[in-house]
């Protein structure tokens, strides 16, 4: 992987069309992205489908990207995400009941890091996390990866959907409050 | 912060959280066009939340995914390029020229829309604004760019008093079946906004207030007018929480609902005396737009 700040010079070369700088962005970031985007959609067509156009959209709009409001790869994982959600979304609710493996495969916590490999921001945002009830944090891991919606939420904690709704936003803002900025 | 501003950050966590439905990640998607204060709240959140995807294990995509996406770029051309199709815009929207990226100019519809100036309700308004998600002809697309749902339409208009449109941005949204028009009605970052969802099949009326005060002595009501001079009707009265009334367009066709100009007004409990729009109506963008 590359520094963010080789990825900050990569998009600036993508926006001006640079197709070999784009190759680099993608070698350097495909394997993150289809994770991400995997992990929501447990079926690798629709991986591969939402990975294809979310890389044409980062060739598009790399123009857009400002380094000062985003790292490359937040920015990059929130257009996969983003298209991966829609697609689970209009597929509708069920795909989670199908499989109650992939359900299973879902932990919260899906790539343990030595502690030595996180980010200041990471250990901040983990430290937030750690304050939230158990099952408010897993609530809060299993929709950001896994990408379940409310209801599935419901289903799997056995609360009712306006509930989940309710406490999902009592944790974000308590982690905004946490994270203070 | 406010309960208002605390429902928009809300909404704003939700959307980068992943939990909203279908046709709520489409009003959020509507939202950020319209909207920067609530795209700076996305944009915080991904920010906040992003780091998580650190932890995510990364898995080799398939090798002939890039040679697909290299392709698809040398069909859609060098980054900046419009996203929408060079052909075939469809007859209504009509291009005539692409001063950037992203901005396209309308003149037939313009032409449409100062036809509204004879509409007395639109003059009390300082604003009205409406984004309209509409279906949009996936065939005209270049193939890299044809979703396997049909594309989406984002209609913005900023109309002012007088009725004169300023521009229109044209982009494409992906949206839900569910959600075949989204409305954004917002004056300012400051004032009210509501989100408009009309199900053209269903006849069927959704509106959301993500950031609206809430008051004792007033409520909101919402208006259609179906046609150029002619005066609005009501669609009924906006409650506090969502507002869905099944049927409020059963009496219009879908061509009429696409078309339609919606606007919300302030008015007495119970609604408006007169059958018209009595106190201000609010907002007003309508945009088109292309993520």
């Amino acid at each position: 992987m590359l520094t963010s700040a080789e990825l900050v010079w990569l998009m600036a070369a993508v926006a001006k069309g640079d197709q070999a700088a784009f190759e680099r962005l993608y070698a350097a970031t495909r394997a993150k992205l289809y994770g991400v985007a995997l992990r929501i959609l447990r079926r690798s067509d629709l991986a591969d489908e939402v990975i294809q156009e979310a890389y044409l959209k980062i060739w598009h709009n790399a123009g857009s990207f400002d380094p000062k409001l985003a790292t490359p790869i937040t920015w990059m994982v929130a257009i996969a995400r983003n298209r991966a959600l829609d697609l689970v979304r209009k597929k509708g609710e069920a795909s989670i009941e199908d499989e109650p493996a992939a359900m299973e495969a879902a932990a919260d916590t899906p790539n343990p890091l030595a502690r030595r490999e996180m980010t200041e921001e990471l250990k901040r945002l983990l430290a937030c996390l750690g304050q939230l009830e158990e099952d408010r944090r897993r609530m809060v891991l299993l929709a950001y990866y896994s990408g379940l919606s409310r209801e599935q939420l419901a289903a799997q904690f056995d609360a009712p959907a306006n509930t989940i709704k309710t406490w999902l936003r009592r944790s974000l803002m308590q982690i905004r409050e946490c994270l203070g900025s | 912060m406010t309960s208002m501003e605390e429902d928009k950050d809300g909404f704003a966590a939700e959307y980068v959280l992943g939990t909203l439905d279908a046709e709520e990640r489409a009003q959020a998607d509507a939202l950020i066009l319209v909207d920067a204060a609530f795209a700076a709240l996305v944009k915080r959140w991904e920010r906040r939340l992003g780091v998580l995807t650190t932890m995510v294990a990364a898995v080799e995509p398939p090798l002939p995914l890039w040679e697909r996406i290299k392709s698809g770029l040398a069909d859609a051309g060098q980054a900046g390029d419009l996203h929408l199709p060079e052909v075939a815009a469809p007859a209504a929207m009509p291009r005539t020229d692409a001063p950037s990226a992203e901005v396209i100019h309308m003149r037939q519809r313009m032409q449409r829309w100062r036809g509204f100036s004879a509409i007395t309700w639109l003059a009390a308004a300082c604003l009205v604004g409406i984004v309209l998600v509409r279906e949009y002809k996936p065939d005209v697309l270049p193939s890299e760019l044809r979703p396997h749902e049909p594309p989406v339409r984002v209609v913005t208009q900023v109309v002012e008093k007088p009725v004169e449109v300023v521009k229109e941005v044209v982009r494409e949204v992906p949206a839900p079946r569910a959600a075949q028009l989204v409305a954004v009605f917002q004056k300012d970052e400051q004032s009210p906004a509501f989100l408009l969802t009309v199900d053209v099949d269903k006849r069927m009326v959704t509106v959301r207030p993500v950031a609206a005060e809430r008051m004792a002595d007033k409520t909101y009501q919402l208006w259609i007018a179906a046609q150029p001079g002619q005066p609005p009707r009501s669609l009924g009265l906006i409650g506090n929480d969502e507002f869905t009334q099944r049927a409020a367009l059963s009496d219009y066709d879908p061509a009429v609902i696409s078309n339609a100009t919606y606007g919300i007004s302030l008015e007495p409990p119970g609604g408006s005396p007169t059958g018209q729009p009595t106190g201000p109506v609010i907002h007003a963008r309508l945009v088109q737009a292309t993520p």
